[in-house]
């Protein structure tokens, strides 16, 4: 009897899927489309598709350790620097005790040193704090290079992905799946606010690596194997990849909900990853579906 | 029990790596290791030198820092007298008298072999590039060379210099020191060095160059004399020089012309001055026996100042050993540029460490737990973490042997990693368990098509990060890109053994 209901709600749901798979598919497509509207007004309100943190933009990093009082930094520096100054906590989640208090400014090393010093009332040594500096000339240079890595990368993976499938709809839909997953993570961050960091970019890299082996599952159960109906090959997939995603959500997630006492760049990488896996459950189980499904249907692979 | 091949190769390798990151003779050394030893010490020139392992000093066995303190507080006990000193290093007996304490300094033997990055352990880096000018590979080379001269004779330890070339071919000389502070390291990397010995406004050489021998120890160099004033003591020391033939006809010519000084009649009239960086910093009075000659040699003077007489002898001797280092690199034809400075306090650095592990045990055990919910099966869920175990040590393992640092993008890699590695082997069981209509085999062999792909679109994806931006984020492709290669090689074809195992059970 439970059996026999169990196979109606399956029916059931499969019919739904047959009639709504080709609305579904345009869900995220819009929300693409949305995004890269957005990315190219952000753009144009800030000649970047994104806000550069100092480590692509230059300047300087000051780490000061331990529960330094920021307000008093903050009002004392915020006039003289004029918004070109970031004050951020770096918390341990799991203690809540303040690990360390970060600036960021554009300004060279030895003023902000000196200037901080002049508030505090204490020397900054390499015993109590971290002091990077980044030339602006170099950080331009890093910038650029990590946006041509990251189109290199970019035709690599869908050279290795036309390579795999060799059919183009296939392939197309797998690196469009691919792009949205950027996108997507790329246009929250800006929304956000958040400056990313070089360490950042490379995390985007990643997420081209990453993203892709649900699409590569998937494509791979609908197109190449003929065991099972076309839908029921699609739902194992389905429950396998979103496993997939899911553990390697539990991987990257930890590090802001339970031990956050990390270093930004390591925290960032994360973070964007994290985005970007959301990012393509949608993606790849609303959109790579519809496409890979039609696709089946037209060529007859049932 | 008889395992596949492919379990086995696991096993071997995993040992291996053991093996590689705690080597034996790393976990039962006993003593403390040389981390540096001050230049023209009585310890240095006894041949004691950074990296030697000291098991006793005066009989008193030394198994860490505290033994070693300890044993060092016994033998000076603030007397000032001359004491025999009997340090075993090496398995060698290295005899000689101190007076107060001793000129080395040591650490812990590392019980691994795994070494962390600067931004989890501390000390300042510096990447450097020639101001207006591109370098080439060979120049970046010789300008690491000159750096590594240099950096003895600055006094700078611990020191890894590396050139690092980047995606639109700039070359770069990347300086990381452990310790040291930013401005040491400007004051070795901004001061150009050039050095010119003049007479007038001609120049009778320049360092490098024209010559030919510096005398660094021996009867003729070293500290003079001292003299004291009401604030502080100046030591003054000399070494002798030799040119190179053209530079002393040059003097030749050059001093035949001078008259002798009318006021000073021992001396001629014009003085030889020497210049660093442009700036004068003595003038040498010309005895007036050397009007005319061919003078191959040359006596260097200089002072170094203190508060004290000790002081005082130990910056005349780095003052020295600076211009000693000088004359025989010569200076650099370009200015240099520090592009990017970092220093990194050692303290937020172990905070940070201590974190990263923390984390990595934590995604092990929330990843262990989701598949365990899933599969419900203790030893399909045990077989996961192992691999994942796996390739996270192996990772480590590989990282110890080719030396590479850890820094925190380096370790964020093998994390992301770890998280493909389970993505791959939930695919292998899921083909291991569904789909009974086909062999088993074919099943892993469609699950490794799917993992394949992956594997080819991480490498792909990563590949690039080796260049862009001087190599900074080299780590984090590096490690992703072993442990998923450790993943496609090792683990995984022993994984589907261990899934096929347990599913005929």
């Amino acid at each position: 009897m439970e059996q026999h209901t169990q196979t109606t709600e399956t029916k059931k749901s499969e019919k739904w899927f047959d009639k709504n798979y080709k609305f579904l598919m345009l869900v995220p497509i819009m929300v693409t489309l949305l995004c890269v509207v957005y990315l190219g007004f952000f753009y144009s309100q800030n000649h970047g598709f994104i806000l550069k943190d100092v480590s692509l933009s230059g300047g300087t990093t000051v780490t000061i350790n331990g529960d330094i009082d920021v307000q008093k930094l903050e009002s004392a520096l915020s006039q003289e620097y004029q918004g070109n100054i970031v004050f951020r906590k770096l918390t341990d989640m799991r203690s809540g005790k303040v690990l360390a208090v970060v600036v960021e400014t554009s300004v060279e090393a030895d003023k902000i040193k000196a200037d901080i010093e002049k508030v505090l009332g204490f020397q900054l040594t390499s015993e109590n704090s971290s002091i990077e500096f980044t030339g602006s000339n170099l950080s331009n240079n890093f910038y650029n290079q990590l946006v041509i890595a990251l189109l290199i990368s970019f035709v690599l993976m869908s050279l290795v992905i036309f390579f795999l499938f060799k059919t183009f709809i296939p392939s197309i839909a797998v690196i469009f799946a691919a792009f949205s997953d950027i996108v997507m993570p790329l246009a929250l961050i800006d929304f956000l606010g958040i400056r990313v960091s070089a360490a950042g970019i490379a995390a985007f890299l990643m997420l081209i690596g990453y993203s892709v082996d649900t699409d590569i599952l998937l494509t791979t159960r609908a197109v190449k194997k003929r065991e099972g109906t076309l839908n029921k090959r699609i739902f194992g997939a389905f429950k396998v990849g979103i496993l997939m995603t899911l553990t390697a959500l539990f991987a990257v997630l930890p590090a802001f909900f339970i031990v956050t006492g990390l270093p930004d760049s390591f925290r960032q990488i994360f973070l964007i990853l994290a985005f970007g896996l959301v990012a393509d459950i949608i993606n790849t189980w609303l959109t790579n579906v519809g496409i890979i499904k039609w696709y089946c249907m037209k060529k007859g692979i049932t | 029990m008889k395992l596949h091949w492919r379990i086995w190769l696991l096993i071997i390798v995993l040992i291996i790596c053991a093996l590689l990151i705690a080597p034996p003779q790393l976990l039962f050394q006993k003593g403390v290791v040389i981390q540096s030893v001050e230049k023209n010490s009585t310890e240095y020139n006894q041949s004691l030198r950074s990296g030697m392992i000291i098991t006793s000093i005066n009989s008193m066995n030394i198994n860490n820092v505290q033994d070693y303190n300890s044993a060092v507080s016994k033998i000076f006990t603030g007397t000032n007298e001359s004491i025999k000193i009997t340090i075993t290093a090496d398995k060698t007996n290295f005899i000689f008298f101190g007076n107060n304490q001793l000129n080395i300094l040591v650490k812990d033997i590392s019980k691994t072999r795994i070494k962390t990055g600067l931004d989890l352990s501390g000390g300042a880096r510096a990447l450097v590039k020639a101001a207006n000018k591109t370098l080439s590979e060979s120049e970046v080379n010789d300008l690491i060379a000159i750096t590594n001269e240099r950096s003895n004779g600055y006094g700078i330890k611990d020191i890894t210099i590396n050139s690092v070339r980047d995606l639109s071919g700039n070359n770069y000389m990347l300086i990381e020191v452990a310790g040291a502070t930013t401005s040491d390291l400007q004051d070795l990397i901004l001061s150009q060095g050039k050095f010119e010995g003049k007479i007038g406004n001609t120049t009778l050489f320049v360092g490098g160059k024209d010559i030919s021998h510096v005398e660094r120890s021996g009867q003729l160099a070293g500290i003079e004399g001292c003299s004291e004033t009401s604030t502080a003591v100046v030591c003054s020391f000399r070494f002798p020089i030799s040119l190179t033939e053209e530079a002393a006809q040059r003097h030749a010519a050059v001093t035949g012309n001078l008259s002798i000084d009318p006021q000073n009649p021992q001396y001629l009239s014009q003085k030889l001055d020497l210049y660093l960086d442009d700036n004068l910093m003595d003038s040498l009075l010309i005895s007036k026996d050397l009007k005319g000659q061919v003078a191959t040699q040359i006596s260097i003077q200089g002072s170094g100042s203190g508060k004290d007489r000790a002081e005082a002898i130990k910056n005349a001797q780095k003052e020295m050993n600076k211009l000693q280092t000088i004359l025989i690199t010569g200076s650099l034809p370009y200015k240099l540029e520090i592009v990017k400075l970092d220093t990194i306090s050692p303290t937020l650095g172990r905070e940070f460490t201590k974190n990263l592990i923390i984390l990595a045990v934590v995604v092990f055990v929330l990843i262990s737990l989701v598949l365990l919910i899933r599969y419900r099966r203790i030893k399909i869920t045990s077989a996961v973490i192992l691999t994942m175990f796996s390739e996270a040590f192996i990772t480590l393992g590989i990282a110890a042997a080719i030396s590479w640092n850890l820094d925190a993008p380096s370790i964020a890699g093998i994390i992301a990693g770890m998280g493909t590695g389970v993505n791959d082997q939930i695919v292998i069981i899921d083909e291991s368990i569904s789909n009974m209509e086909s062999s088993l085999k074919e099943r892993i062999k469609n699950a490794f098509f799917i993992i394949l792909g992956a594997f080819f679109t991480i490498i792909a994806a990563m590949l690039p990060l080796f260049w862009a931006g001087a190599g900074m984020l080299k780590g984090f492709a590096l490690t992703t890109i072993l442990s998923v290669s450790v993943g496609i090689l090792i683990t995984r074809p022993a994984f589907s053994e261990i899934i096929k195992k347990i599913m005929k059970e």
